[in-house]
């Protein structure tokens, strides 16, 4: 029904760059996630989207056709804001008629077409109530409502989830997602929590200073990070990332006294390859980060201090210091089983395989050792 | 923790002596509008703390063609009449002018220095302009007429009904009117019908504040109003005789009637003055 094209968009806030040169293809039916910190541009480009903003340069197309020129109204998308946006002197019932009867449409219709979003959301018994006197749960609902009544083809969801409870967030998720495939909507949906992001969407636009970062699947942002920003920001606890230089088939990393993480002979010439100078970062997801009490089996020699852990229930984080750096913390996730001492030197593992090697230069992804 | 008890007692008299020092002006206007000559005049050189004699004959004075007493002032029903018109009129410009200005002030930014320009017309006395405004006006013809006062009076006003109305549009979440927008308003559709509605609250509290300012306006209306335009307060002054000098009766009985307008006003738009209507529409 609908493919969204961002043509090289550029958005300028006085001499602040909110949006520069995003382009990002959307397919029909497709839910795409716009995951970012706070700034990074992505309501922004939202509302470049709905038309609320005009781009200074470049083109939206819908179905291929330029849509720069088109009211908010008449682009045939619907908005639910973060803060949900309700008219509180408005009923529940006016509020979310409230897109129909600016289209002129028949009374009979509009009550026909509240009633019927009105039970698909649950919410047909609110319909009469003040919608200033409505829970946050209820008015996320008829907020929902809202920007579904006037069936939109692009559906544009402002983090519509932040600020509900975590139970209700998990709840609506689903819900959310249900509801855009029976639609068969085109969904964008602005995100910083990446939770969200990685559950709901097919493909995620990660940006970071305005800049579109990495467009991908849940997956590949996870594994194949591009660049250093990615790789932090996608993943919790974040990753591990120790600064060293790549010699003689090894890694030495300063963070640790005798710092040599070896690379298996076959990779050689791909790290090599890979890099434009010889200084590196190597990035280690705490879930692959392993604390051991003894370094049987493993080439590495990583000493590594407990300063302190959390134990989670279905997992345990433990922080450490490593023993040449006290300014520096390394996570690792470990079983719901595991009981770590306060103070203890133990040594960390990880399999060469989930290493994620950084050009520390460009700070792009070099490579992935599989 | 419980309070002391000569704390508390303390508290109460405080209360007590402040509420006397505030109502004692309007019990006096009150009481003195009651009295008949004797009680209100100073010649006597007593003091009635409260009419012996009630009688409303200060009323009849004023609405009477000729009062008897003072040769210069004619019947209260024409500047009573004037007041209503002009505090009128100018309120209704200050508010459409302030409105439309502090919406553009406070979604678009719009005017550039032109908020605090307006605001610096705050920071002397409108009386420091009036000389060269009365000379203007008489130029053009306006003095003693309903516009030359109505201009003046919305432009004097205007600083407060544009910041107080830009205060209230800022506490409005602008994602409302762009929720409007998208749901296929156009901008002055979504300032109608969403931004107005939520407003309406601040619109009465500015509109009654701009009131009370113009209703109560002297210098101006003094300066600027011979005889058919004079305004409640002006009149007022007026109210005075070579032989009994200020009439002192008549003055707190057209102050009173003066009292009666802003204290309608005020009750017609009560459920409006509470503030916080936008509050819950946004969960913060």
């Amino acid at each position: 029904m609908a493919h969204i094209v961002l043509d090289s968009l550029v958005k300028r806030f006085g001499k602040q760059t909110a949006v520069d040169k995003l382009s990002l293809e959307i397919k029909d039916r497709e839910f795409i996630a716009l995951l970012g910190p706070s700034g990074c541009g992505k309501t922004t480009t939202m509302n470049m989207i709905s038309g609320l903003l005009k781009p200074d340069e470049g083109d939206i197309y819908f179905d291929g056709q330029s849509v720069i020129g088109t009211p908010p109204g008449k682009r045939g998308v619907g908005f639910m804001f973060q803060n949900y946006a309700v008219f509180t002197f408005l009923n529940v019932y006016d509020n979310i008629g409230f897109g129909l009867k600016i289209r002129k449409l028949e009374e009979d219709e509009i009550r026909r077409r509240v009633n019927e979003v009105a039970r698909l959301l649950q919410i047909r018994h609110l319909l009469s109530m003040s919608a200033s006197a409505l829970s946050i749960n209820d008015m996320q609902r008829v907020a929902l409502a809202r920007s579904m009544i006037t069936e939109p083809k692009i559906f544009l969801l402002d983090e519509p989830l932040s600020n509900l409870d975590a139970a209700l967030r998990a709840t609506m998720r689903a819900e959310l997602k249900k509801i855009q495939q029976e639609a068969g909507q085109t969904a964008v949906y602005v995100t910083h929590d990446q939770v969200e992001a990685m559950s709901l969407a097919d493909r995620i636009a990660v940006m970071n200073f305005a800049v579109l970062q990495q467009y991908d699947t849940p997956y590949n942002v996870y594994n194949r990070p591009t660049n250093l920003f990615v790789a932090n920001f996608i993943g919790s606890p974040t990753i591990n990332f120790f600064e060293g230089v790549y010699k003689k088939g090894a890694f030495a990393v300063s963070d640790f006294k005798d710092g040599a993480i070896p690379v298996s002979r076959k990779f050689h010439k791909d790290v090599e390859e890979s890099l434009t100078q010889e200084r590196v970062v190597v990035g280690v997801r705490p879930e692959h980060l392993k604390v051991r009490g003894d370094k049987k089996g493993s080439s590495l020699n990583l000493k590594a201090k407990i300063v302190s852990y959390e134990p989670l229930g279905s997992k345990t984080v433990v922080y450490m210091h490593p023993d040449g750096n006290p300014d520096v913390i390394v996570k690792s996730v470990m079983g719901s089983g595991y009981k770590p001492k306060l103070g203890e030197i133990n040594f960390i593992d990880f399999e060469e395989k989930n290493v994620y090697l950084f050009d520390k230069q460009t700070e792009d992804l070099a490579l992935r050792f599989s | 923790m419980e309070q002391k008890l000569y704390v508390r007692a303390l508290k109460f008299f405080l209360i007590i002596v402040v509420t006397i020092l505030f109502f004692f002006p309007i019990y006096w206007v009150f009481s003195m509008a009651f009295k008949p000559f004797p009680e209100w005049t100073a010649a006597g050189g007593q003091i009635f703390w409260y009419p012996h004699h009630p009688t409303i004959d200060n009323f009849r004075a004023i609405f009477s063609r000729k009062l008897e007493m003072s040769p210069i002032a004619g019947t209260a029903i024409r500047p009573i009449v004037n007041s209503l018109t002009v505090s009128i009129i100018g309120t209704g410009i200050a508010m459409v002018v302030g409105v439309f200005a502090a919406y553009g002030i406070s979604r678009h930014k719009a005017g550039g220095n032109l908020p605090f320009m307006l605001l610096q017309l705050r920071m002397f006395p409108p009386i420091a302009i009036l000389i060269p405004i009365m000379i203007m006006w008489a130029f053009l013809r306006m003095i003693d007429t309903w516009y030359g006062l109505v201009i003046i009076y919305g432009v004097v006003t205007l600083p407060f009904s544009v910041w107080l109305m830009k205060t209230f549009f800022d506490d409005i979440p602008k994602e409302l009117d762009e929720a409007a927008i998208v749901d296929g308003c156009s901008n002055i559709g979504a300032f109608f019908k969403v931004v107005i509605p939520l407003a309406k609250g601040g619109i009465a509290s500015t509109a009654l504040f701009v009131f009370i300012l113009n209703w109560s306006d002297f210098l101006i209306a003094l300066i600027l109003t011979d005889r058919r335009w004079t305004t409640i307060p002006v009149h007022i002054s007026k109210l005075q005789s070579a032989m009994v000098g200020a009439l002192y009766g008549p003055k707190a009985a057209l102050a009173m009637i003066a009292a009666v307008p802003p204290i309608i006003f005020g009750i017609m738009i009560q459920k409006y003055l509470v503030r916080g209507l936008t509050f819950g529409a946004i969960k913060k």
